[in-house]
């Protein structure tokens, strides 16, 4: 049995297709992510999986179980952070988690584990609106932890994190999927759904447009290296760089920064550098990598993920 | 129910730590009940000024003098009628009776004659206390006539109400209005701000069936209902020497009963308004007439025709009648079952639509 299964879902707002037959099939103890601009559509998707909205047309199997006629049993089984957080504004941390353990009717974490797992230590007898945005969300990851979740939901749930603490929320993450869960998000860092994720699947206005692991999505997309530099000075650039040595594809300009996707590094450097003697172009930074998650979603979406 | 329990904990552990909160529900009614009652309890005197202008030559005209000057808390004044008008006019007498001439050679000839009766009905006490005495002390007379075995007896009861002054009049009516405003202003734009916050929408992503919360919250609201009324009626004993009779037991009931009325009708609100701003129109809009013309601070007779609808048609003129029948033994304005028969009709239809529009998100 697959933990979740959607088969076709559609939800329209109006004249806005926010999801617009979306299939996914993730696995027990997968770690998933959907990927997409904003407005793409994952939170309602996501939400919907989870039984906070009703689809317009489409399956969702949740656990085996059908979310639209059994969402309680659904919801005892799962846990859910929300993207916009929400919580009892003047009840302590360890309160709030207190007060969510008797909401359900199985076997719960008790607050102390679930304050260690999101690094809340110093903060658990703080209230929650002096909670800086950070600890907010920290908060909200752990009261979707409350229930030894089977499936756990988050939306952005490092949005709005230090880097310290998105790697902590990194390693909690793992923690859940050592325990056999599975764990279905969102992201909008590219990096992190490369180092956490088993697959992603990448979504733009309500459907999905690629679905596989990280590695392989980067391997179909790429087999080219990247070169990239600013320009100084404020000379157009249009055309210079047509017919340059070993492209494989037309360069991507934004504003001064340039991206050239090549076959043959050594040659579209050298013909990059004969131009730079010419005086046509100037350097600021150059960079030679290979391609990322964040190339392959600029490239299938054709925007810059916070756009 | 334990979950019941904790979330109600829950509310009251919140509503502690915000004062703004305990403010607009316990320290605003009782600076109201402060400020109002030492306005109205300035003199503190329980006599009232009666003038009678009697222009009836033979024995029944004195008599009902006499009558009138039997009764303790009325101080009686006679003279003509032109001269009393003007005194009643500077607010020297309450009431001012004109007792018509011939009066009895009317009632010897077994024909009825008209007592009339002038008084200014901005006085809230007048109707509801002076009105009554003198209507009884004329029964009284008519027995006498009617040779009945009836002295001018006054009956316990409108002694009672006699030592009645506007302060016992306002407290019923100060606790109504407190008990409205709870579910006006503590329950609808507290729920709208809940729901803009996401607060209902994270608690119904867990398995909470939403009927415990709606419970919790309505048993959180009746305890702020009771709170208030504890802490109002204790100022006016204390400060105002307010006697409250009525069974507490009843009290108690009615206090519940009409928390829960304005708390149904506050989901209602919380249904109907998308935002916060919405339910703050909505909410004052509801308030302000009814604070004014509910009989809480003008008497329901000094309203104009055109508005009784209105005013007959609004829960507060109950809530607060019902409240000081049962508080002070005022001479109700509605039959009883008029006042809990509103009131309840009030709460069903409030708490269904409240149902139907009641939403998470
Ligand atoms: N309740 C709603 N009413 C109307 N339109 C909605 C509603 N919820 C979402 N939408 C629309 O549906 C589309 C998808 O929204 P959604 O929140 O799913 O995007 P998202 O991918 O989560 O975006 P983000 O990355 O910004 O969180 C958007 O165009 C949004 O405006
Ligand atoms: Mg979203």
């Amino acid at each position: 049995m697959q933990a979740i299964e959607v088969e076709n879902l559609k939800k329209y707002y109006g004249k806005i297709r926010a999801v617009d037959g979306i299939s996914l099939s993730i696995g027990q103890g997968e770690v998933f992510a959907l990927l997409g601009p904003n407005g793409a559509g994952k939170t309602t998707t996501i939400e919907i999986i989870e039984g906070l909205r009703l689809p317009d047309s489409g399956i969702v199997n949740v656990l085996g179980l059908d979310v639209i006629r059994q969402p309680r049993q659904v919801k005892s089984r799962i846990g859910i952070q929300l993207q916009n957080t929400a919580l009892f504004q003047r009840l302590t941390v360890a309160e709030v988690l207190e007060l969510f353990r008797t909401f359900y009717p199985g076997q719960t974490r008790n607050s102390r584990e679930l304050i260690d797992l999101v690094d809340l230590g110093e903060k658990k007898d703080t209230q929650s609106r002096e909670l800086s945005g950070g600890q907010r969300q920290r908060l909200s990851v752990a009261l979707a932890l409350v229930n030894y979740p089977e499936i756990v939901f988050l939306d952005e749930p490092t949005t709005g994190l230090d880097p310290q603490a998105r790697r902590s929320l990194w390693d909690t993450i793992r923690q859940i999927q050592k325990s056999g869960a599975s764990v279905l998000l969102t992201t909008h860092y590219m990096e992190e759904a490369q180092e956490l994720c088993d697959r992603v699947a990448i979504i733009d206005s309500g459907t999905v447009i690629a679905m596989d692991t990280p590695g392989n999505l980067i391997q179909q997309n790429f087999n080219e290296t990247i070169i990239e530099f600013n320009t100084a000075g404020s000379r157009p650039l249009d055309g210079i760089f047509h017919g340059l040595a070993g492209l494989t594809r037309p360069e991507m300009v934004k504003d001064h920064h340039v991206t050239l996707y090549t076959a043959n590094t050594v040659a579209t450097l050298g013909s990059l550098m004969n131009l730079s003697e010419r005086g046509e172009i100037h350097f600021d930074t150059l960079n030679v990598r290979v391609a990322t998650l964040e190339d392959v979603f600029l490239k299938l979406t054709g925007k810059t993920i916070r756009d | 129910m334990k979950t019941i329990i904790q979330l109600y904990l829950a509310n009251l552990k919140e509503y502690r730590r915000e004062r703004m909160e305990i403010f607009w529900t316990l320290a605003f009614p009782i600076l109201f009940m402060l400020l109002f009652g030492i306005i109205f309890s300035g003199n503190g005197n329980t006599t009232f000024d009666v003038g009678i202008a009697n222009q009836d030559q033979g024995s029944a005209g004195a008599g009902l003098i006499q009558a009138f000057q039997g009764v303790s808390v009325f101080k009686v004044t006679t003279g003509n009628e032109s001269t009393l008008m003007s005194s009643l006019k500077k607010g020297d007498l309450t009431v001012l009776l004109v007792i018509p001439p011939n009066m009895t050679a009317s009632i010897a000839a077994d024909k009825a004659s008209n007592v009339a009766v002038y008084y200014d009905p901005t006085n809230q006490t007048t109707p509801q206390v002076v009105l009554p005495i003198v209507s009884q002390v004329v029964q009284g007379f008519n027995q006498g006539l009617t040779h009945q075995p009836a002295l001018v007896v006054v009956t316990p009861k409108t002694v009672t109400a006699a030592n009645l002054r506007e302060i016992d009049f306002l407290l019923p009516g100060i606790l109504a209005m407190s008990l409205m405003q709870l579910g006006l202003f503590a329950t609808a734009n507290v729920l709208v701000q809940l729901r803009q916050q996401q607060v209902l929408r994270r608690l119904g992503a867990t398995p909470l069936p939403r009927s415990m919360l709606l419970i919790s919250q309505v048993l959180f609201r009746l305890t702020i209902g009771l709170l208030q009324a504890a802490a109002i009626i204790l100022v006016g004993v204390w400060f105002f020497n307010v006697h409250i009779l009525g069974n507490p037991i009843i009290l108690v009931g009615i206090v519940l009963f009409g928390s829960l009325m304005f708390i149904a009708l506050g989901y209602l609100i919380s249904g109907l308004a998308r935002t916060q701003e919405s339910s703050a129109a909505i909410t004052n809009l509801i308030n302000f007439p009814m604070m004014i013309l509910s009989g809480i601070f003008f008497p329901l007779t000094l309203m104009p025709n055109w508005i009784r609808p209105l005013v007959d048609a609004m829960p507060l003129t109950y809530l607060a009648d019902l409240l000081r029948r049962v508080m002070i033994n005022s001479t109700p304005v509605f039959p009883l079952t008029t006042d809990v028969g509103v009131l309840a009709g009030w709460l069903v239809v409030c708490s269904l639509l409240a149902l139907r529009f009641f939403r998470w998100e």
